[in-house]
């Protein structure tokens, strides 16, 4: 068994038309994809829908992505403005359903240690925090902490450039200050 | 690292999102059946549209025909007639003076779908970025800026073989407009007339929008939808 095709392989086979490339490409991506659509339109139904339409989307684009580029961020680009587009018109996104897990999950490894040095009264007040920041500011949070995107993922996500994603994280981590460290 | 932004992380590590859905069965089965458009291929076919487009275009009198219907979306006068005007051929794209973004008569509404263009022009209100070169031209879009202009700033003038649709865009307010099909004449002020290719006009705030070469209307909405 060969070993598992390079993304940008998998890209140009999709761009001739393979379609099992494609799929496999979905796989790969499906996770992020998801929880960056659900991050924006709040609900998993709505993010499942923005999720798969997002792919079709990027699919038909893919003629314009250039290869040897990574394509994670061009895919989020097409999430995020689909999300947003979904989004559009109806008020603020309800609060995420988002819920700090059981530290002690069965099955799960070891909680890392930035874990397991806050306790989960004070994980969920930080949460609540998180939520009650401004859209924009929320969202700069939540795909860098939450999401784990580096920085240019998330500029891609915010559609702003890189240095305008880092101010407005540097203002969310000094109003987040404010709430909770103070506090503590 | 600080500790809010550790306290972040932590936190991040012990969310609980939704399960991811399986959609790669899903989107298979919804996948077009052809591949997607590479721009080396598309290009070919443009040229190849525009080629009998001129040769045809040389054949109708030079004399404007009856003009059947006019209208005009934002900045952009639209005329329907039943003969286009005869184009000089091979007339070189006339984008303007070569710009940087500072330069822009107002702020450039950009599409992080396409990416940053390959060359920014304006010329007056009229500001273009494109993407390919100016002998090989991908994709252009135009922006017009400000509501005082003349309404026949930018004028189109459609033949009867050339499909044009009012299409509803989600989140952009006002109809749009989609030409497709036969090449139609564009005539943009300072610039001589030129044949264009399939194209969508729409307004997105003060500004009216122009984007030339998509290949389906599917992905014209895409990028429209993509500017900010």
């Amino acid at each position: 068994m060969g070993r598992p095709l390079e993304e940008s392989e998998l890209v140009a086979r999709a761009q001739r038309g393979d379609a099992a490339a494609y799929e496999e490409l979905v796989e790969m991506h499906q996770g992020i994809a998801f929880r960056t659509a659900y991050l924006i339109v709040g609900s998993a139904e709505d993010a499942e829908e923005v999720a798969a339409d997002a792919f079709l989307k990027a699919y038909r684009a893919l003629g314009r992505f250039r290869r040897g580029k990574p394509f994670r961020p061009w895919l989020l680009t097409i999430v995020a403005n689909e999300a947003r587009n979904r989004r559009r018109g109806a008020a603020r996104r309800q609060a995420l359903a988002l819920r700090v897990a059981d530290q002690s999950r069965p099955g799960d490894a070891a909680p890392s240690p930035e874990a397991a040095a806050i306790g989960a009264e004070r994980r969920s007040r930080l949460l609540e925090a998180v939520d009650r920041l401004p859209d924009d500011q929320r969202l700069v949070v939540e795909c860098r902490f939450f999401l784990e995107l580096d920085e240019a993922e998330t500029a891609a996500v915010l559609r702003v450039r890189r240095g305008t994603a880092k101010s407005r994280l540097s203002r969310a981590l000094d109003r987040l200050r404010e709430e909770v460290l103070d506090d503590a | 690292m600080p500790e809010l932004e550790r306290e972040l992380r932590g936190l991040g590590e012990s969310l609980a999102f939704p399960p991811t859905p399986d959609l790669a069965a899903g989107v298979r089965t919804r996948l077009p059946e052809r591949a997607p458009t590479l721009w080396a291929r598309r290009l070919v076919l443009v040229a190849a549209v525009l080629g009998a487009a001129l040769v045809a275009g040389l054949a109708v009198p030079q004399a404007r025909s009856a003009i059947l219907r006019v209208f005009g979306i934002g900045a952009i006068h639209v005329e329907y007639v039943d003969k286009l005007p005869g184009v000089e051929p091979g007339v070189p794209l006339d984008l303007g003076r070569e710009i940087s973004a500072d330069e822009a008569p107002f702020r450039v509404l950009e599409s992080p779908l396409l990416g940053s263009p390959d060359g920014l022009y304006a010329s007056g209100n009229v500001v273009t970025q494109l993407y390919g070169t100016p002998e090989h031209v991908r994709l252009l879009v135009t922006q017009i800026g400000g509501r005082a202009l003349r309404p026949e700033v930018v004028k189109k003038v459609v033949g009867t073989t050339t499909n044009t649709d009012f299409v509803a865009i989600a989140g952009i307010a006002e109809q749009a407009l989609w030409i497709e099909g036969a090449p139609h004449v564009l005539s943009l002020p300072n610039a001589p007339e030129r044949l264009a290719a399939n194209t969508l006009i729409w307004t997105q705030g003060n500004k009216t929008m122009r984007l030339e070469g998509a290949e389906s209307l599917d992905e014209a909405v895409a990028i429209a939808q993509s500017f900010e």
